[in-house]
């Protein structure tokens, strides 16, 4: 039921955005939490009604979204992350001591309605598994023992508060400068160390001037891509009459991957300069943070941020709407997240155009990543000169390396672009044991055996020379306790499950080497199905409508070749 | 234009894309998801090609031609990405040929016989799912390729606003409202996603099992309906004949392909038997009695006569049908005027 002060709020919310229809994602969550965590289909209905889309459209969208419960949940609903990361750092324990304390398995409800058992992909925690949601609350650094605390405080109705702490740590001290004490989160205190110094001499130059710095600067895309962002900001139409938004990307998502909400959780107001002073560049009044749906503490905070800097009176004619995603890895890609920003399913677009030229509504749109904006106020008060000193040629500026799997302290770590992996490596502690292997920049990059490894420098260059890709900078570290086809396994599962379905080549491909691979590993593959896997792989590259047929097929194929023998032995044991 | 496809030279017009292109030059590039009405979407990713110059495989739908532009459909990269593609189709769905009414007449068939492909590699079909609710169009999911034509059609040709995509993933399927029963939602059952549809996924339900489509005779004619003429195609089986079913002519300009629910599926009336083959008059007592034309027709106008000369020719109005062709409406008001001597003329099409 969505009650008339709901409707009042809704309303309210719709009125924000430039179409009413943005706020189909929003509003179907907020009539979710009215009515106990379910979203049924009377209030999908009304809410498709209040926002003047299409039933099919609102269902479409109801049906597509990992975070809305079509079906009812229990009271508590748990969420164990079983993704990669996770699954090395004892995930699958955790889940299934869940499911043997809870006497259900995942997917189900408990009969007296407390608890329902869900297995998740990739929470943006890697750095922090084993981690179990409740609710909206996230418990990181999971044992067995903290497990069944957590339970028994469940079962006598108290969600306990979350302790999290992670490891991290900052030798260029651009991104990750305030980190570590949480009263930098306020703008007294951000200001206080030195914090919008960057905005104000933005402000004192023409947005041209800002364009060239940051072009100058070269400051290759954070997100994955590493395509420079002054050049993308220059794609932008000249004398263009439509509004021109501004797009932060915060949707984390790639297994691997929990940079953006070190920058988010802990020092708001950087990213919120960082999006003040590239709104400047481009002549942007809106920006958007669309931010993945389970940071809802994250957005919190951002939000909490963005009206201090907005009363503090520096953000003069911009807005910045929150954005909450709903659980769908496929918003990441930039024109998946802006049809998701316009109440759409999170499918990609044709490209051209390029979302620079004809974007959010039609309109020139800009779409960079949390930890590029965070870049920003420091060219802005130190000059293009002194970041591209950070780093080395081509590859400028301080990169966030979150690093996960085997290793002794796992967690977030800012180094130059071009720091050896092997830096990094030991400032997270070292490898537990003997390394096998390592996925450097998220799992949708090419795995590195432990000799391609060696000698690796973590620059897009370097990387691209290694075969792989420096991509979000995700690395996930693998012992030799690791067997090879489980991993991919549990990989292309993920794929599967995260494919927006729109094109044939992900949408089947991903299922089709997922039963390939589960015919293996039961025992009853044969030679040719590994063929078939590389076939599939070789074929599905470059074929689909955006890249997240590569981001399945290159890792996968690389698995499957680098690691042949453990998936030919899987036929040789069972002739 | 010039362009080049498979080392032969060949004209192409500014504007269009590569698929149009070679198929207005008669060069067959297998293409699901793409519909002169709906427009490119590049999402079944089958009507992929090499272009010179291009980095890695282009999808021909979405591709617009250049001056010059060396196209290759053929070559050991594109079929092999053009096989996996249709290949992983079959395997995804139940695309069983034998009994399904679009044998003959589908864009997967003509892809999967055009590339040599026999059967599936992959066995990922989901289970039977029959949707038989709706009154004239029968949907099987099985047989569904996720190509979105009946979704763009529903919503953007024909602005019904029904069908979208339900789900995600390897589960995504074409939803009616919030994923009811086609009979139990709003759909007004005008067929259009019938006429998109590329597979045996949405097909009419009177004509299922009643004859192959290779055997029925297509006949073009106007609708009888009402005023807009509309374009449609009578599909006849001869030896019984009998019209089975009846689609839109996409190159009309009238209609583009559309039809409404009665001048897509109401046409039992042709071949009831309760239909009149010959004039009727009423006795006295009340029953009709089978007349000539000649007797008919005079007693009309005998009657007419005898109203306008007691009451005036003003006594008489004429109302002319939208099921009648203009030159019988022009007759018709032609009679009014210049017979009885009236203006009293109207057409149903303006009620």
């Amino acid at each position: 039921m969505v009650s008339a002060p709901l409707i009042e709020k809704l309303k309210k919310t719709a009125g924000g955005y430039p179409d009413q229809r943005s706020a189909l994602l929003p509003a179907l969550d907020m009539v979710q939490r009215e009515n106990g965590n379910h979203l049924s289909k009377e209030d999908i209905a009304a809410v498709a009604g209040l926002l003047g889309v299409t039933l099919g459209k609102a269902y479409g969208v109801a049906s597509y979204y990992t975070l809305y419960n079509t079906a009812k949940v229990g009271r508590y609903h748990i969420q164990v992350d079983t993704n990669i990361p996770a699954t090395l750092m004892g995930g699958q324990a955790i889940l299934t001591h869940c499911e043997d304390m809870l006497g259900i398995r995942a997917g189900e409800t408990t009969p007296d309605g407390l608890f329902t058992l869900s297995e998740v992909e990739d929470l943006g925690s890697c750095g922090t598994c084993p981690v179990i949601q409740v609710n909206d609350v996230y418990y990181e650094n999971m044992t067995i023992e903290k497990t069944d605390a957590l339970l028994e405080s469940l079962k006598k109705g108290i969600l306990p508060e979350a302790r999290n702490e992670s490891h991290f740590g900052s030798e260029c001290k651009v991104l990750l400068k305030n980190r570590g004490d949480i009263s930098n989160r306020s703008i007294v205190q951000y200001r206080k160390r030195g914090g919008y110094a960057g905005l104000e001499k933005a402000k004192a130059l023409k947005p041209v001037e800002i364009l060239d710095a940051v072009k100058h600067a070269i400051v290759r895309g954070r997100g994955g891509a590493g395509f420079p962002a002054g050049m993308k900001w220059g794609f932008l139409p000249q004398d263009n009459a439509a509004p021109v938004y501004l797009i932060c990307n915060a949707d984390e998502g790639e297994p691997g991957t929990f940079k953006d909400r070190q920058i988010m959780e802990y020092d708001p107001h950087l990213l919120v300069e960082g999006i003040a002073i590239a709104a400047r560049a481009i002549n942007a009044k809106k920006a958007f943070i669309y931010i993945r749906g389970e940071f809802r503490w994250i957005a919190g905070i951002l939000e909490d941020a963005i009206h201090e800097a907005r009363t503090a009176g520096l953000l003069d004619v911009l807005d910045i709407i929150v954005h909450r995603g709903q659980g769908s890895y496929e918003c990441g890609e930039e024109t998946a997240l802006i049809e998701s920003l316009e109440g759409k399913r999170g499918c990609p677009r044709l490209k051209p155009p390029f979302p620079a030229l004809k974007g959010l509504y039609g309109c020139p749109t800009i779409v960079n990543n949390v930890e590029t904006l965070a870049c920003l106020p420091y060219i802005m008060e130190h000059g293009p000169e002194a970041f591209k000193k950070i780093g080395v040629v081509g590859n400028a500026g301080p990169k966030l390396f979150g690093v996960s799997g085997h290793v002794n302290k796992p967690g977030v770590f800012e180094y130059p672009l071009g720091t050896p992996l092997k830096t990094i490596l030991q400032a997270a502690g070292g490898v537990k044991g003997n390394l096998k292997a390592v996925i450097v920049g998220g799992l949708s990059t090419p795995i590195l055996t432990a000799a391609e490894a060696e000698t690796l420098n973590m620059d897009y260059d370097a990387c691209l020379k290694a075969g792989t890709m420096l991509g979000s900078g995700g690395i996930i570290v693998m012992n030799d306790t690791v067997a090879m086809p489980p991993i991919a396994l549990r990989t292309i599962k993920f794929y599967a499950h995260e494919s927006c379905g729109q094109c044939t080549p992900c949408r089947e491909g991903s299922v089709a080497v997922e039963s390939l691979i589960e015919k293996l590993l039961s025992g009853c593959g044969e030679t040719a199905d590994i063929d078939r896997i590389l076939h599939l792989c070789d074929t599905i590259i470059g074929s689909t409508l955006c890249p997240t047929g590569d981001a399945f097929a290159m890792p996968i194929r690389a698995m499957v070749r680098k690691f042949l023998a453990e998936f030919e032995t899987l036929v040789t044991a069972n002739p | 234009m010039k362009v080049t496809i498979n080392g032969k030279e060949y004209e192409a017009r500014q504007g269009q894309t590569v698929l149009q292109a070679a198929r207005d030059n008669g060069v067959y590039i297998p293409s699901l998801c793409y519909h002169p009405k709906t427009g490119p979407a590049g999402k079944c990713r089958v009507c992929i090609v090499e272009i010179e110059g291009a980095r890695g495989l282009q999808t021909s739908c979405t591709v617009p031609v250049k001056e010059g532009m060396i196209i290759n459909t053929e070559s050991e990269n594109v079929r092999k990405a053009q096989r996996l593609v249709v290949d992983l189709l079959l395997s995804s769905g139940r695309h069983d040929c034998l009994a399904c009414e679009q044998n003959g007449a589908c864009e997967l068939q003509d892809a999967a016989y055009r590339l040599g492909i026999e059967r599936p590699t992959f066995t990922l079909a989901p289970k039977e799912q029959t949707d038989n609710s709706a009154e004239f169009v029968f949907r099987e999911h099985a047989k569904c390729i996720q190509c979105g034509r009946c979704i763009a059609g529903c919503n953007a040709t024909v602005v019904n606003e029904v069908l979208d995509f339900g789900f995600r993933g390897h589960d995504t399927k074409v939803i009616c409202d919030d994923d009811v029963p086609m009979g139990s939602s709003t759909c007004v059952q005008c067929g259009e996603c019938v006429q998109l549809c590329p597979t045996g996924a949405i097909v009419d339900k009177l004509p299922r099992g009643k004859a192959r489509t290779w055997q029925l005779e297509k006949v073009e004619t106007v609708c009888p309906y009402c005023g807009v003429g509309c374009r449609q195609e009578l599909h006849v089986d001869r030896a019984a004949n009998r019209i089975v079913r009846i689609s839109g002519v996409e190159d009309s300009p009238v209609n583009e392909g559309m039809l409404c629910v009665k001048g897509r599926y109401a046409f039992d009336f042709v071949q009831s038997p309760e239909r009149l083959t010959a004039p009727l008059i009423r006795e006295d007592g009340g029953t009709f009695r089978k007349a000539s034309w000649d007797e008919a027709l005079t007693l009309v106008a005998s009657r007419f006569g005898d109203v306008v000369k007691k009451h005036g020719p003003d006594a008489v109005a004429g109302l002319a049908s939208a099921k009648v062709t203009n030159e019988e409406n022009f007759l018709f008001q032609k009679f009014m005027r210049t017979r009885i001597i009236t203006n009293n003329i109207d057409h149903c099409a303006r009620l």
